[in-house]
């Protein structure tokens, strides 16, 4: 009796872990099965309700975790206060010499976005992965609400990451700080180009790299997407798109390409709001 | 475990009701840069309860819905999960230690084995990306996460899903006799 109880757990076990690898084989490169989707539209609803229920809650151990941060935070932003009024001061100056250019070149003031005609469709995010290897968000927009796979996503801050697949009411939002993730972008001022990658396990660091080393790029300046579009192929990113803020850029000799540090502008790790952008032409 | 068809949807509901708090909550909020994840603690808590096919069924169950809900190879957590949930049921059946602090303790070294586990499949699968050191910290700070959620898990579980339950360990104090005159 017990042997037999032993022999039906052993083969319970391994039809479970055959069953994995199986699953793992089969879906492994794809964005989404049919399974995917049709478990990810009956749960959308129970998502959404639990994280509006979950509100208050998620409130306040973020408001404790927040008043553990402030303290180191205050003497940074200190720094940070006064180099941006110095820069805020160039910033007018630049601004005043760039209206006097638009006039003089009749150039149309709308932002790239209007340009591409993207139409924003605002979303909040009702769940996210527990773990720093898939570092996605479920949004509770999607296809019914015209969302596409490979819309790019922003926040009020700068670019969050990319639809990876569609449900009719909700959406998977593959993030900026995920390991599939590549952004083609530029540094601001001087037009220097790379490719983005996250830092796996640090939101708060990402890597501008593929940069010609020779170029000078320094800490404070801003990057954006640089939208290229060349031979049919173009970025799945509108140009201009902030992404973050160079935090240091370390200089490799005898390296024909450097390495860039950067701090995302967009809060990845507390998301609520975001924009996907639907339609419009890339690149 | 002794599993009728009450206490299989008492188990279902207990999984959906775990993967959402986790999706919808944990997954959310952040504490020292670090949030929260319950799953592996879950799946070991029905593991001590139910024994390893328990934890292991459950484990495989969490980890797809899990991998279904967000944008990863299927398979991977519920590999992961299924073997926290087998060790933690054999646990249970080898050795017949009771304390209070057993499930705690369980589900702190196997919520590591599965941080352990996430990452070795993730790099089984490839990553593109280089990988930075605070993913140490995380998986460690994970771990002391689950010991202290282990305890309002288990016991919630184990009143849960009371009935089913096989063997219930008992704390029972022995009384010294009273002497008479002493």
């Amino acid at each position: 009796m017990y042997r037999k109880q032993v022999r039906r757990r052993r083969a319970v076990l391994t039809l479970l872990i055959i069953g994995s690898f199986l699953l793992l084989t089969i879906t492994y490169g794809q964005s989404s099965g049919g399974v995917q989707r049709g478990v990810s539209t009956v749960f959308s609803p129970l998502q959404t309700v639990a994280d509006r229920a979950l509100k208050p809650a998620r409130d306040l151990v973020g408001w404790f975790d927040k008043t553990f941060d402030a303290r180191g935070e205050n003497s940074r932003l200190e720094a940070e206060l006064a180099t941006t009024r110095i820069q805020a001061v160039a910033g007018q100056e630049a601004l005043q010499e760039n209206a006097q250019l638009r006039k003089l070149v009749a150039l149309d003031g709308a932002p790239a976005l209007a340009e591409s005609a993207y139409e924003p469709v605002t979303g909040r995010v009702i769940a996210r992965s527990p773990t720093i290897w898939n570092s996605t968000v479920t949004v509770d927009v999607g296809s019914g609400d015209g969302v596409a796979v490979d819309d790019p996503v922003v926040s009020g801050d700068g670019l969050v990451g990319l639809v990876a697949s569609t449900q009719g009411g909700s959406a998977q939002v593959r993030l900026i700080t995920d390991h599939a993730t590549a952004v083609s972008a530029k540094v601001v001022p001087g037009g220097v180009q790379g490719v983005i990658r996250p830092d796996v396990g640090n939101p708060e660091d990402l890597i501008l790299d593929f940069i010609d080393s020779t170029k000078d790029v320094h800490g404070g300046q801003t990057v954006v997407t640089s939208g290229w579009r060349a031979e049919g192929l173009a970025s799945l990113f509108p140009p201009g798109l902030p992404i973050g803020e160079v935090t240091s850029a370390p200089i490799v000799e005898q390296e024909a390409s450097q390495q860039v540090h950067l701090r995302p502008y967009a809060d990845i790790a507390n998301l609520d709001l975001v924009q996907v952008l639907t339609g419009g032409s890339r690149g | 475990m002794i599993v009728t068809p009450k206490i299989f949807a008492r188990l279902v509901a207990i999984a959906i009701l775990a993967v959402l708090l986790q999706l919808s909550f944990f997954s959310r909020v952040e504490l020292l840069h670090t949030s929260a994840d319950i799953l592996p603690a879950v799946v070991v808590s029905l593991g001590l309860l139910g024994g390893s096919m328990t934890g292991a069924v459950a484990g495989f169950s969490l980890g797809f819905l899990v991998d279904c809900l967000l944008v990863a190879p299927l398979g991977g957590s519920s590999l992961v999960l299924l073997g926290a949930g087998y060790l933690a049921g054999l646990f249970r059946e080898r050795f017949d230690i009771h304390s209070a602090l057993v499930p705690p303790l369980v589900c702190m070294a196997l919520t590591l084995f599965a941080e352990l586990g996430f990452a070795a499949v993730q790099v089984m699968l490839g990553v593109d990306a280089p990988v930075s050191v605070l993913v140490v910290r995380d998986m460690l700070l994970k771990s002391i996460y689950a010991f202290f959620l282990a305890w309002p898990i288990y016991f919630g579980l184990r009143r849960a899903l009371r009935p089913a339950l096989v063997e219930e360990p008992k704390v029972t104090r022995r009384h010294q006799p009273t002497v008479l005159g002493a």
